[in-house]
């Protein structure tokens, strides 16, 4: 579903190496956990994944489709929830949905029905008719989500996707993937709640420095040493 | 004392950008054309200015000198400037104190009100004294000269132009922190800045209105006329706000007189001061504070409301219009800055004729006349190119996205189309500007019906020639980067590069209209003509502007 090959990108001039040839498959049907410190290039990587950022060396291909040389396609097939959102403050929370569904083509039926059922599940229906600029961080995150996954993508990219919700709403979220992925379908998302990864995840990759250092399920993670814990894990590869 | 200075050091940076031009000019080195041309047009625009107003002071000064009060100069200038610092000051000070976004990380350090408060009471200060500067000091120095004064005016006038603007500003302060307490103000920033920019509007329309209304020629003679007749006008508003006298008399009395006066302005000053800091403690906070809940209606759409509005579907190039559209009209900075061009242009050019009404009859008469009336609508044409053009929508309309751009790189709309939607809303507008101004100029003229409609159609192509370039220039260059919509719109040099583009194409475009009718061409070829070049120039323009969407579509980055 998700397929990189060799990305690179630096920034500065070249100076520092944000993401250092960088290769990843993701099957279909599968939830994969990207871990990493703080300034790893997880987002670079996320970024790169969905358009917002040009590589300076590699390839990425969604589902089948590559994403260089057909941007429009294969972004199509992307629902994609940044860790920050900014959306338009000054639009109503319907309005930024019927936005997103009229740009990704969303037919009005399948429209209606997913909005009714994304906006129930995150409790946000009441909020709807308000302008998104009254709306509280995680309302704002939510309505990203709700946008983001509008037009049904087969691949999720999620950047820190549980940061600012209520604990009902992550919950929920976290089947959401489930279900998402038993149909067929990838979730990819960044997190630093290792807790969740070790739960969810069926496959983690761990990035430091710009290099994958470490990719696999939690068993090969492990390396048969049964007692460990992905925190004990995690400490240990991302050590200098 | 050294938590205020630390905490003054470091908003005078993050106020002025001192670290950050520092950075670009020894780091990033990117661009350094860019603030040196700006500086550049300020000398220039603001000295030309400051000699205009100083020969006005220069007359003010002969003009009382005539009447044996020489000193009204200074007077009128104190009380210009402090008048200006009052009304200016209440929405400068309503930004800074509570509209800005430091507050979040200012209000949990272990600082008193009143400590935040003096640090920002200063930084606006440290900007006022741009405006009360120069318009003290050549008063200030004219008189001085004028008059052979001595030592001590010099220097007690020197410490009363240092702190002149004090009073006025702190009284507005203390204005606004009594209203932010009582008032939520907060709730209606919107309205807020719809009123600033009323304000503005109206004063510039109201100075122009003073200039247009001195005969030419005679201008000294005029002033001191007005002078001999409004030294009671002078000194009735001197009454109403006695400082400005005080610092008059401050400066011109002679010994223990002056001395004391000099002392009564400085001490109300230091008193006020005071007492807004005492305020500052007790109230700062908590208007700021009450002021930060989030109204929200929490308005449930009903299922079938719901399905209403989710069944309007609509294709991406119309939904970009819409999203485009209602941001604009949302944004009352927008909004404002966008149409106050369109307003204050036709007014500007038709106050010379308004205030002159003989000439204005004389004009009118003479453009009615079937021999000049072509003419008459070229003219119209040009000057409603002139202010369809004012307004800056397609040359900040990247930048405007700021960092919601993110969301136009991801969806799966080619830049073509996201351009083309940008071009056709700011086009929507360009034309209810050029239709605000053509429909006064044809009835003020008795305008042919079908001319009206050839110089909307002219004035319409030409705003697509230049939307596409502003388009073209802010995509070369946009501003992502910013905090306030304001910056979007009023910081952004395109906005300025794209007026000289206009200018360029006005001037091109209307010295070829000159040269056709000069050589005696019937009307409709050179509104043919003219057509012609336009598209001309757009069709080009416009793949160069679809080709350039694209790569900067992709390169940008946030």
């Amino acid at each position: 579903m998700i397929e990189i090959k060799s990305l690179s990108k630096s920034y500065n001039k070249g100076r520092v190496k944000a993401v250092d040839d960088l290769n990843l498959h993701v099957k279909p049907g599968e939830i994969f956990g990207f871990l990493g410190p703080n300034g790893a290039g997880k987002t670079t990587t996320i970024k790169m994944m969905v358009g917002l950022l040009t590589p300076d060396n590699g390839s990425i291909s969604i589902a089948g489709i590559d994403m260089m040389k057909n941007p429009l396609e294969a972004k199509r097939n992307i629902g994609y929830v940044p860790d920050n959102p900014d959306v338009y403050d000054r639009l109503t929370g319907m309005e930024y949905l019927n936005f997103m569904a009229d740009v990704y083509k969303v037919p009005a039926k399948e429209r209606k029905e997913r909005i009714s059922y994304l906006l129930e599940m995150f409790n946000l229906t009441d909020a709807v008719g308000d302008l998104i600029k009254s709306y509280s961080h995680g309302m704002k995150q939510k309505i990203v989500l709700t946008g983001a996954l509008l037009h049904n993508p087969a691949v999720w990219i999620l950047d820190e996707p549980m940061v600012g919700l209520d604990p009902k709403s992550s919950h929920l979220l976290k089947e959401f993937m489930r279900k998402h992925c038993d149909q067929g379908n990838t979730v990819f998302f960044s997190t630093h709640v290792l807790e969740v990864a070790e739960k969810l995840c069926d496959r983690i990759g761990i990035i430091n420095k710009g290099k994958l250092i470490a990719i696999g399920t939690l068993d090969e993670l492990r390396h048969g040493e049964q007692a460990d814990s992905l925190e004990n894990i995690f400490l240990e590869l991302t050590e200098i | 004392m050294k938590t205020f200075m630390s905490l003054l050091k470091t908003n005078l940076n993050v106020y002025f950008g001192i670290s950050a031009l520092k950075y670009r000019f020894t780091k990033e080195k990117k661009r350094l054309w860019e603030p040196i041309l700006v500086l550049f047009a300020v000398v220039i625009g603001g000295g030309s200015l400051l000699v205009l107003y100083s020969f006005l002071l220069l007359g003010v000064f002969m003009g009382g000198q005539g009447i044996g009060h020489p000193e009204i100069v200074l007077t009128f200038a104190f009380m210009a400037t402090q008048l200006l610092i009052l009304i200016f000051g209440i929405f400068y000070i309503m930004s800074v104190f509570y509209f800005s976004n430091d507050m979040n990380i200012l209000i949990p350090l272990p600082l008193r009100p009143a400590e935040v408060l003096g640090v920002k009471f200063i930084i606006i200060l440290i900007g006022e004294y741009l405006i009360a500067l120069p318009m003290l000091l050549p008063a200030f120095i004219i008189y001085g000269l004028g008059t052979w004064s001595n030592i001590f005016y010099w220097l007690k006038g020197l410490i009363l132009v240092l702190m002149a603007p004090i009073l006025p500003l702190v009284i507005a302060a203390i204005f606004v922190i009594l209203l932010m307490r009582f008032i939520n103000i907060r709730k209606s920033k919107d309205l807020m800045v719809v009123l600033g920019s009323l304000l503005g509007l109206f004063l510039g329309i109201g100075v122009n209105f003073l200039t247009q209304s001195i005969p030419q020629g005679n201008e000294k003679e005029f002033i001191t006329s007005l002078i001999e007749s409004n030294t009671g006008l002078i000194e009735a508003i001197g009454n109403k706000f006695p400082p400005s006298i005080w610092a008059t008399l401050g400066l011109t009395s002679p010994g223990w007189q002056g001395l004391g006066y000099f002392l009564l302005f400085i001490g109300l000053s230091l008193l006020l001061l005071a007492v807004l800091l005492w305020l500052g403690n007790a109230f700062f906070y908590k208007g700021y504070l009450s002021g930060q809940e989030v109204q929200r209606k929490a308005k449930a759409i009903s299922a079938g409301d719901m399905e209403k509005r989710a069944l309007k579907t609509a294709s991406p190039v119309v939904a970009l219009f819409k999203r485009e559209w209602k941001l604009f009209i949302r944004t009352p900075i927008y909004f404002m800055n966008g149409i106050a061009g369109m307003i204050m242009v036709p007014f500007l050019m038709l106050m010379p004729l308004a205030t002159q009404t003989e000439k204005m009859s004389e004009v009118v008469s003479l453009a009615k006349d079937p021999k000049y009336a072509p003419i008459a609508a070229l003219v119209s044409l040009g000057i409603m190119l002139f202010a369809s053009s004012m307004n800056l929508i397609s040359s900040t309309s990247i930048s405007r996205e700021g960092r919601t751009f993110w969301i136009s790189k991801l969806i799966p709309v080619s830049p073509k189309d996201q351009v083309l939607a940008k071009l056709i809303h700011s086009s929507c507008l360009s034309l209810i500007a050029l239709i605000l101004i053509a429909l006064p100029l044809y009835f003020l003229l008795d305008m042919l019906l079908y001319r009206l409609i050839i110089i909307i159609f002219i004035g319409l192509l030409a705003n697509i020639l230049i939307n596409i370039l502003g388009l073209i220039i802010d995509l070369l260059r946009p501003k992502l980067e910013w905090n306030d919509p304001q910056e979007a719109i009023k910081q952004n040099l395109n906005a300025f590069l794209a007026m000289l583009a206009v200018m360029f194409i006005m001037f091109i475009l209307g010295g070829i209209a000159v040269l056709l009718a000069l050589k005696g061409i019937s009307e409709l070829w050179i509104y043919g003509i003219l057509a012609l070049i336009i598209v001309l120039l757009s069709v080009p323009s416009i793949y160069g502007l679809f080709a350039l969407a694209h790569r900067k579509y992709n390169s940008l980055e946030i």
